[in-house]
């Protein structure tokens, strides 16, 4: 009796100690406009709050199908609301955690070495005879590739660069192209440009009203190993020191956020 | 150089070739002769690695030697010194492997062609139906190798090669695996196509009986070097060395110790091995107390199952059957006269004789059956 | 559908090069006795063993401004390697190299050689002995490194994706295509697309396996196959 006793505490301790360990980590799916950015927060959170932050960066639409299909994540931060409207409707999503966080902001870049001035030229320069190819996201399923193409229809000159058009799988592929010289230019998220490799480059920063916004929101997982974490994490994001993190890599944010809803039950 | 009887003459091979390659763990493998090859079928006899298809690939242009000189007719093929290297295709010197090497993919006609571009294609297809009617090969023209059987293949390979008219041939076992009435067929047939060309022709073989249907020179070669030259009587009759006498058929090597000479009568006595059976032999570079090796057919001992007596041979040992071992039409025994002894006896004698194992029996030799051989 | 053609066209400028290219490479590799060939061996089968988007982005820093490929391109053609149809072919050749070299290796070698040294007695010089002896006695390996270099091209991405710039019936191949639907989450339009791509490889590897046994038997030795090729 006593050792039976003894051994369903010790499974106790046992249990309560894992995911005691696992509340120290949470895993994020982020689009690959956020590379720069997250990084940042991701490690002003583990240093207040010691929790690990593991995260994964790639197209917001990939993410979308996986999670749809059980990805292990608990946290998805998306360039496009769409993705997490869609999980929210589909019950996938933990109810209530919907939250846009930024609003993205494009710019047309060039390599340093470039002879073109763009910063002066703006929507000019990708009309200059030594640009021959133009990287952009693919617009099909990249909101990033979506905005640039809005953009360069509002600006008129669609129809003269399409020719010159080279799409990336998602937009820091886009960036790559343009960073490796392979395109002459490139139209990059700002979040990229401001990133190590790239903001030595020219560029030229596509005024807000050229495009729909790029609304870019995030979830909790209702699959998540570890809702609370991911909850502190989120409510980060919100934060007076998120938000200024966010804003140091470009982005912007919408006046009304419009979709915010309490993160966690207790109202802030 | 040897001679081999024959004077040097135009259609003349001359080669000399020296040889090292490293061989895995043991002694490099050395060849060291010099050897001439008149016009007519000359035997390159010897045991396996002594170095014959090395010459014969060293000849043919297909392997360097380090250092000597090759000549065919009057034509440097080889010289070390002079850095004359001539690729085997301008040697125009037929080589036939063992294998044959028969291209699979083209029918014996193609095959027999190969070697005949660049010629018009009128004298091209004389001198093809020409060879395939000399060596009766003209019904499988249109066949494929893996179509034809054992002596047609040798045929159409010996076609292939001569049709080119080559100035010599060099033949690497070629009729191994071929009973004797073919091999003796196809040879006829080659003999006769010679007759008119008068090429040398080398010709390597390790079984004696190749030696004895073909006869007529004989170069013995072992571990590299020839050791021994003449017709194929003084080659293999009397071998003088411990492996040709192997090759060539001598089925008791024993050693043993010379005891004493005698001069006068042209022999020495020899105790064999350990034992204290002693036998005479011809007389030989020795002297007593000199370890020497004797050779002996099988087929020369005769056996009696009771002591004779008033005979000429001057060995009669005594000893006792061993065992009996039945060979087809031979019947091997193994007689224990403190040294062992084979002897060959046919199945009818062991009947006469009521032979069986365990039985006493005098084994008689002949003196000169006895041959002394070198290590 | 333009990407499908697309793909076939790529995979058959891609074998065609492979053979071409690929006979004098794998006939140097199989009977030179150069002391520093391992090393060359070496570099043939680096793409069996890098993922393709390790030699995509090789080749896309290669083709770039500043990378060897493109100065040469730009010299030439006045514009840059990558987003194009060459770039593309260039990137698949590298990437299907191993495949063809390597079964054309594995035949040469198996040619027995005492017919190469017959050949060359009976007066024929290396350029006669190949064609003659060498090549017709290969066909099974010969058919068996078009078609891997065919099958690998069809069916290859990451190195599509990393050079390509996804250009509609340019460098849009069907599995770019594919994956884009995907993307889009038209899955309807990715499954039939990849149905068809199915049908027509099954088909073609089919078909060169029949001829294959027939050739093969004609010359009556094994049968090639791919997994003996490496």
């Amino acid at each position: 009796m006593l050792r039976r006793r003894a051994f369903l505490m010790i499974v106790v301790i046992a249990l309560s100690l894992a995911s005691a360990v696992r509340a120290q980590e949470i895993r994020v799916a982020a689009a690959a406009d956020l590379k720069f950015a997250m990084q940042d927060v991701a490690a002003q959170f583990e240093k207040q709050t010691g929790t690990k932050v593991d995260v994964t960066y790639g197209s917001s639409g990939n993410f979308f199908s996986q999670l749809q299909n059980g990805a292990p994540f608990d946290l998805f931060f998306s360039a496009d609301i769409d993705y997490p409207r869609k999980l929210d409707a589909a019950g996938i999503a933990e109810p209530g955690t919907l939250y846009e966080y930024a609003i993205g902001r494009i710019a047309i870049w060039m390599p340093a070495d470039s002879k073109v001035d763009v910063a002066s030229l703006g929507w000019k320069a990708l009309l200059d005879a030594g640009v021959q190819k133009i990287a952009i996201a693919n617009p099909e399923h990249a909101p990033y590739g979506r905005a640039a193409v809005a953009a360069l229809q509002k600006a008129g000159i669609y129809d003269q660069v399409k020719p010159k058009l080279v799409y990336g799988e998602n937009i820091s592929q886009a960036a790559q192209f343009a960073q490796s010289g392979n395109a002459q230019a490139g139209i990059v998220a700002m979040s990229l440009v401001v990133s190590p490799g790239m903001k030595d480059g020219k560029r030229w920063e596509i005024p807000a009203d050229m495009h729909p916004p790029i609304e870019q929101a995030a979830i909790v997982l209702k699959s998540a190993a570890n809702k609370d974490a991911a909850r502190a994490l989120l409510d980060f994001v919100k934060s007076e020191s998120g938000r200024a993190t966010l804003a140091k890599y470009g982005f912007t944010f919408s006046p009304a956020n419009a979709v915010t809803a309490p993160s966690s039950p207790q109202n802030k | 150089m040897d001679t081999v009887g024959g004077e040097l003459n135009a259609s003349m091979l001359a080669a000399r070739v020296h040889l090292q390659r490293a061989r895995a763990g043991s002694i490099p493998f050395l060849l060291d002769v010099s050897i001439q090859v008149p016009a007519g079928i000359t035997i390159l006899f010897g045991p396996s690695g002594a170095g014959k298809s090395t010459l014969l690939d060293c000849i043919a242009g297909l392997a360097r030697p380090d250092a000597g000189r090759i000549v065919a007719g009057e034509e440097a093929l080889f010289d070390s010194q002079a850095g004359v290297n001539c690729p085997p295709q301008a040697r125009r010197i037929a080589y036939v492997f063992q294998t044959l090497a028969l291209f699979p993919h083209m029918s014996a006609e193609e095959n027999v062609y190969y070697g005949l571009d660049g010629m018009p294609p009128r004298e091209r297809a004389a001198r093809v139906d020409e060879i395939l009617k000399a060596f009766r090969v003209e019904k499988l023209r249109a066949r494929k190798p893996a179509e034809i059987s054992g002596g047609e293949r040798q045929r159409i390979a010996l076609a292939r090669s001569l049709v080119t008219q080559p100035r010599v041939l060099l033949l690497d076992e070629p009729l191994s695996g071929l009973d004797a009435e073919l091999k003796a067929a196809i040879v006829d047939d080659l003999r006769a196509w010679n007759t008119a060309r008068r090429i040398p022709i080398l010709y390597v073989t390790h079984t004696r009986e190749e030696v004895d249907a073909l006869g007529e020179r004989v170069i013995a070669m072992d571990r590299g070097r020839v050791i021994s030259t003449g017709t194929p009587m003084e080659v293999l009759e009397a071998p003088r060395h411990k492996r040709l006498a192997q090759a060539a058929g001598f089925e008791n090597l024993l050693s043993g110790t010379v005891v004493d000479l005698r001069e006068a009568d042209g022999v020495m006595r020899v105790r064999l091995n350990e034992s204290h059976c002693e036998i005479e032999v011809p007389l030989g570079y020795a002297a007593a107390g000199d370890r020497v090796h004797v050779a002996i057919r099988a087929g020369d001992i005769l056996l009696a199952t009771s002591q004779p007596h008033d005979l000429s041979a001057r060995n009669i040992i005594e000893g006792k059957i061993v065992a009996l071992e039945t060979r087809g039409t031979l019947v091997r025994a193994r007689v224990n006269c403190g040294v062992e002894f084979i002897v060959h006896l046919t199945p009818g004698a062991v009947r006469s004789l009521d032979l069986a194992e365990g039985f006493r029996a005098w084994l008689v030799l002949k003196t000169h059956s006895c041959h002394l051989v070198e290590e | 559908m333009d990407a499908l053609l697309l793909s076939l066209r790529l995979a058959l400028c891609v074998s065609a090069i492979l053979l071409a290219g690929g006979l004098p490479l794998a006939y140097w590799l199989a009977y030179s006795n150069w002391r520093g060939k391992f090393l060359l061996e070496a570099v043939v089968a680096l793409p069996l063993v890098l993922p393709p988007t390790v030699l995509g982005f090789y080749v896309l820093v290669a083709m770039g401004p500043h990378g060897p490929l493109g100065k040469f391109w730009q010299t030439f053609f006045g514009h840059g390697l990558a987003f194009t149809f060459e770039g593309l072919v260039l990137a698949s050749v590298l990437y299907s190299l191993p495949f063809a070299v390597q079964p054309l290796i594995a035949s040469f070698e198996s040619v027995d050689r005492k017919l190469l040294d017959a050949s060359a007695v009976l007066g024929a010089g290396s350029l006669k002995t190949f064609w003659r002896v060498i090549l017709p006695l290969s066909i099974p390996g010969i058919v068996t490194a078009v078609v891997l270099s065919f099958a690998h091209t069809m069916g290859e991405f990451g190195v599509v994706l990393m050079v390509g710039g996804n250009l509609a019936g340019v460098t849009r191949t069907v599995s770019i295509d594919i994956y884009d639907h995907v993307q889009s989450l038209e899955y309807a339009d990715a499954n039939r697309m990849a149905l068809v791509l199915l049908a027509i490889s099954f088909a073609v590897l089919s078909f060169v396996y029949a001829v294959n046994r027939q050739v093969g038997r004609q010359i009556g030795r094994r049968l090639w196959t791919p997994w003996a090729a490496n």
